[in-house]
């Protein structure tokens, strides 16, 4: 009886035992579930591409993804930087590869893609190696995905009602107030924009117009007498040329509280002119406000100075960053590896793609580009500058505090020197060291 | 006869069950405020970073609470945000508490719905605001346009313009963000109230009514008088509440809108802390307002003291 019974507990035992195991092996298999973060949130023009590709991959390899996408913008950001900060970062993550990603490089917390080529040696192969962002230690991040533009939106059907012509290649910035005036006395807002939350776009702008193409990611400093140097004055002369639209009325009359999807939405419905914005708005009003596409074009901002207004806002700054805590993790490695690739593939970016530039080896194949599509390919087309933005390359929180102060410059409560000396001390400039600054 | 329990004289057993929450409210609590404090010394540029040694002076973010224009703003509007919690929130729920109480059939009905937006998210709620005060097709903007308020003007294009209100700017943003916070929690102290009022015994009532006194007599010489416990409760709350409320301003005005005018010490705080990475003043700002809650906690405490004494 005793022999039966221990038998039996011995039988038990290695079956308790083998179960364990094998559940354990077939652990490694199994399905897991990757925590994605992009700025393919809200209503960005991508987000339905986004969706589909995501939707796919999880088809294809059975893995799950938690999307934790948001509209991009100077909150999200800061908020991506201190989920890695406190350890509850995504295991993938899509965000920009200047500036604003070297606080996660410089921890550590993301992978760079040698160390993933040395396991996986085809990653990213699919892009032109030249066109990936390199970060301060020498090494890349981030596997690029589409490119963007910034330039002037059109409404033409604003336009047509006040008698305004279509800016040309030559719209030159006198031009461009002698219009604003003729579109607000016709009772249309001129220009769609939320100063209290998208000042940039019009700040880069402004800013190549009060200097060139070729200056234009030169950092303000200031001098050890106090005052601001070139690029310091061409900042803060690009802050009073807002200021100056501001006071003449050009913006909405609620630009220093709206929000950019109200203002956005002036434009859409043709209570406003003139828009300036991104690449990504195209695919926007191609999904919100298909049938008045033909409303829409992409033409020209305003120059003056040296700038021709055929210069323009672009290049390649956002990428898929596969993070370190996810890579070290045998069970989600493979999944997050396979994710960027999906994602990245010449397929599936070419979604993603229809004016924008892109690093794809293979280049992407757009088809079917609709009216609004076909005008942003002709303004491409006439393009005789690119240059990236000058916001992209100091830290978020010189960023914040210099667009955060845009509705004090414009309303008159600060100057604009003291808005560009309060982002050079925060970005850090050693004359600046000895001005008080808080810690 | 010996008693037999020993449950009033061994503390062992209670020392069991204090430990646990103890030890929670150190880890999570004490532990936190303490380092919180360290760090308003301390040159902190990011979430989760190490200092990069001590301020210099080390009392440096104390003096610039002082100098700083912007807090002076928040604490401002915070303190007025306490007052008229205290007037319209508390006030309001009274109210209607009296009110719902004097009636027979449909109080269960009026409790709900007063009760309701306390458990609507604060994030929907400045959503549903937003939308409510839009500055053009908003529901505001709208009635008043209906209803012929709103100036409106023909241009020689014959594009009519109106004169949309903007219920963010610096004339409105303080109705705009107190309406909502005091609305939200009206329900919650409406709801105290019931309770409290629930306490008082009809007989009271009846005999008061025998001795011949009217409705407003009632209230005044009965209701409120023994209703007093609870008010205090409920004002003390209310202050402390007020001093903490974050959420629906932050989705409704984000950074300070308009034109820095309207930060609260819980928005700024927050501004300072995570857009700005400014750690070691949001730190500060944060010992600034547990500092003033207790202030004003133990002053309300006094001035609404509780009594037995009616």
């Amino acid at each position: 009886m005793k022999k039966t019974k221990k038998a039996i507990a011995l039988s038990l035992t290695a079956a308790i035992g083998l179960s364990a195991a094998g559940a354990v092996m077939a652990g490694a298999a199994d399905p897991v579930t990757l925590s994605v973060v992009t700025s393919y949130g809200g209503d960005d023009g991508n987000r339905r591409n986004f969706e589909q590709a995501v939707q796919e991959y999880e088809d294809k390899t059975g893995n799950t993804v938690e999307d934790g996408s948001a509209t991009s913008d100077e909150e999200w950001k800061a908020k991506v930087l201190t989920d890695y900060e406190t350890g509850s970062e995504p295991d993938v993550l899509f965000f920009f590869s200047n500036a604003d990603a070297d606080p996660i490089i410089d921890a550590g917390k993301v992978v760079s893609i040698e160390e993933i080529r040395e396991t996986y040696p085809d990653y990213a192969t699919n892009m032109k190696e030249a066109m990936l962002a390199a970060a301060s230690d020498g090494k890349h991040y981030a596997v690029p995905s589409s490119g963007f533009w910034e330039n002037l939106f059109v409404n033409k059907t604003v336009l047509e009602d006040c008698g305004v012509d279509m800016p040309g290649t030559n719209y030159t910035w006198d031009q461009f107030l002698e219009d604003c005036q003729t579109i607000k006395d016709a009772g249309y807002t001129p220009i769609a924009c939320s100063l209290f939350e998208v000042p940039h776009y019009w700040f880069e702008f402004c800013v190549m117009n009060n200097g060139s193409l070729d200056s234009q990611l030169t950092l303000p400093a200031v001098e050890a007498d106090g005052s601001l140097d070139e690029a310091g004055q061409k900042w803060a002369a690009a802050l009073n040329d807002m200021k100056e639209l501001y006071d003449r009325g050009f913006f909405p009359e609620n630009t220093t509280t709206a929000t950019d999807a109200e203002t956005v939405q002036l434009f859409g419905d043709g209570d406003a002119a003139f828009l300036i914005d991104g690449s990504w708005k195209v695919g926007y009003f191609t999904e919100n406000y298909p049938d008045n596409l033909e409303d829409y074009a992409v033409a020209y901002v305003p120059a003056k100075g040296d700038r021709k207004a055929t210069d323009a806002i672009g290049g390649i700054s956002m990428g898929y960053f596969i993070s370190r805590k996810a890579y070290d993790d045998p069970a989600r490695q493979k999944a997050a590896v396979d994710f960027v690739e999906y994602l990245t593939s010449d397929d599936v970016l070419s979604r993603f793609v229809t004016t924008e530039v892109t690093a794809l080896v293979n280049g992407a194949k757009p088809a079917d580009l609709n009216s609004l599509q076909q005008s942003a390919a002709e303004a491409n087309a006439n393009l005789t500058g690119i240059v990236g933005a000058v916001q992209d390359t100091i830290s978020s929180e010189a960023k914040g505090d210099l667009f955060g102060n845009v509705v004090a410059v414009v309303t008159g409560s600060m100057t604009a020197e003291d808005a560009v000396k309060s982002a050079i001390r925060i970005n850090g400039n050693p004359g600046a060291a000895d001005e008080g600054a808080t810690g | 006869m010996q008693p037999t329990s020993t449950i009033y004289k061994k503390k062992a057993p209670l020392l069991v069950f204090l430990i646990p929450a103890f030890a929670f409210l150190g880890v999570y609590l004490f532990y936190p405020f303490i380092q919180n404090v360290i760090n308003t010394f301390l040159n902190i540029g990011g979430l989760g970073r190490s200092a990069d040694g001590a301020n210099t002076p080390f009392y440096m973010n104390y003096a610039e609470l002082l100098r700083d224009p912007k807090l002076r703003t928040a604490l401002k509007n915070t303190l007025l945000l306490t007052l008229c919690t205290v007037v319209f929130q508390v006030g309001i729920a009274l109210v209607l508490a009296l009110l719902v109480d004097s009636i027979h059939r449909g109080a269960r009905i009026f409790r709900t719905i007063y009760f309701f937006p306390i458990v609507i998210s604060a994030t929907a709620l400045g959503l549903m605001f937003n939308l409510i005060f839009l500055y053009k097709g908003g529901m505001v903007n709208q009635m008043l346009f209906s209803l012929g308020k709103l100036h409106t003007e023909t241009r020689a294009s014959g594009r009519m313009v109106v004169d949309w209100i903007d219920w963010k700017d610096k004339d409105h943003f303080m109705t705009t963000m107190f309406l909502p916070v005091i609305w939200q929690y009206v329900g919650f102290y409406f709801v105290i109230l019931m309770t409290g009022l629930s306490n008082i015994s009809e007989d009271v009532f009846e005999s008061a009514s025998l001795d011949g006194a009217g409705g407003w007599q009632k209230v005044r010489y009965i209701t409120l008088p023994l209703l007093r416990n609870t008010l205090c409760t409920c004002l003390v709350l209310a202050v402390t509440g007020a001093l903490k409320v974050f959420d629906l301003p932050w989705v409704m005005f984000g950074a300070g809108m308009p034109e820095d005018r309207g930060w609260l010490t819980g928005t700024y705080m927050y501004d300072q802390t995570f857009n700005k990475a400014n750690i070691d003043y949001g730190s500060t700002i944060a010992v600034l307002i547990v500092v003033l809650g207790v202030v004003l906690s133990n002053v309300s405490k006094a001035l609404f003291r509780q009594t037995d004494d009616y």
